[in-house]
């Protein structure tokens, strides 16, 4: 029952675990093959999941969806789109009313403990989900600057170049390219949600009006 | 979020550079080998693919390096990224890769190039 219970999570959290190891596999043969070009020696499977170059591809995956799910979580708060499953309806843009979002003294008995206080307490319980997104985007993106810059000075040693800093790295066509590649991906992803689901449905998805909704419904789900 | 958190590390650990002193030591015995008249011996620390290039039709790896000339001079810097290596000395910067059976010499007599690859006496 308790499986049952949290089936999507778990289903996720096993595709992600499989689509990883099928990374770190198709990775090392990558790898190999260009080591083998190269005239240097192959790794195995263990041994390349410790490179920088594992490391900066699994990175900029990461903080890009990151950012993605931070920003539409903060955006949603005060942009609508009229007729979408992701939007509140029109009229309701803002942080909401103690009242309705079961805060301070109109908390409910059942309601996690940190809704009923007030202060830094309420605030960072308030906004923690954001927060939280934004706090693993950010490291994500350091952890790919830092990996970037050790597998790109890898690839400019043998290239017989110098390498660069940290701070040269940041602003390189290497790490902006690898950055951007990854962000307008997710925006184009998050805004065909936002625009298809006003007039497309998936019979039984709470991401999908129920099929016979008009067009115009906004922020229904079923 | 723990265990994400401890992957976000191993992720900023990945991009860590390499310890210099394997690649370090290999470019001193290189040049130490020329030095004391060993050309042979420098050869076998040259990366095979650096090896074969270097020699003209009938000469050995050992008379090409020995007609170069090449001179290093004391350590001045050492890098070391991932399997790669620059190895500075006073009057040389050498290139290294690490292969399986350890630390080897791809490049060396190597001159900076502005926005440009090192120009190197000896190379892949």
């Amino acid at each position: 029952m308790k499986i049952r219970q949290n089936a999507l999570s778990l289903a996720f959290l096993g595709l992600f675990a499989a689509a990883l190891v099928g990374q770190a596999i198709a990775g090392t043969a990558d790898y190999n093959d260009r080591q083998l070009v190269d005239g240097g020696s192959t790794v195995s499977v263990v041994q390349y999941v410790a490179t920088s170059e594992f490391a900066v591809d699994v990175a900029e995956n990461w903080q890009s969806e990151y950012l993605q799910f931070f920003l539409f979580v903060l955006v949603t708060v005060w942009l609508i789109q009229r007729g979408s499953t992701e939007s509140k309806p029109p009229g309701e843009e803002g942080a909401g009313s103690d009242e309705e979002q079961k805060v301070g003294r109109h908390a409910k008995a059942d309601s996690p403990a940190w809704a009923a206080e007030t202060g830094f307490r309420h605030w960072l319980f308030s906004n923690s989900l954001g927060l939280t997104m934004g706090f693993v985007f950010v490291a994500s993106w350091l952890a790919q600057s830092v990996a970037g810059m050790a597998a790109h000075n890898g690839e400019r040693l043998s290239e017989l170049r110098d390498p660069i800093s940290w701070g040269q790295y940041v602003l390189s066509p290497d790490f902006w390219s690898r950055t951007l590649q990854n962000w307008q991906s997710e925006f184009l992803a998050v805004a065909s949600m936002v625009v298809l689901s006003i007039y497309l449905r998936q019979r039984g998805s709470p991401e999908s009006k129920p099929v016979g909704e008009p067009h115009s419904s906004t922020g229904v789900s079923g | 979020m723990k265990g994400l958190l401890i992957v976000i590390a191993a992720l900023l650990l990945a991009g860590c550079a390499t310890d210099t002193s394997a690649p370090t030591r290999v470019a001193e015995d290189f040049y130490r080998a020329l030095s004391e008249g060993r050309p042979d011996a420098a050869c076998l620390l040259l990366a095979p693919r650096t090896a074969a290039k270097l020699p003209d039709d009938g000469q050995s790896c050992g008379q090409a390096l020995g007609e170069l000339a090449l001179s290093g001079g004391s350590l001045q810097e050492a890098v070391a990224w991932g399997e790669e290596a620059q190895v500075r000395l006073s009057e040389d910067t050498l290139f290294l890769h690490r292969y399986a059976e350890g630390w080897k010499v791809k490049a060396a007599g190597c001159e900076q190039r502005p926005e440009l690859p090192y120009d190197c006496e000896v190379e892949d």
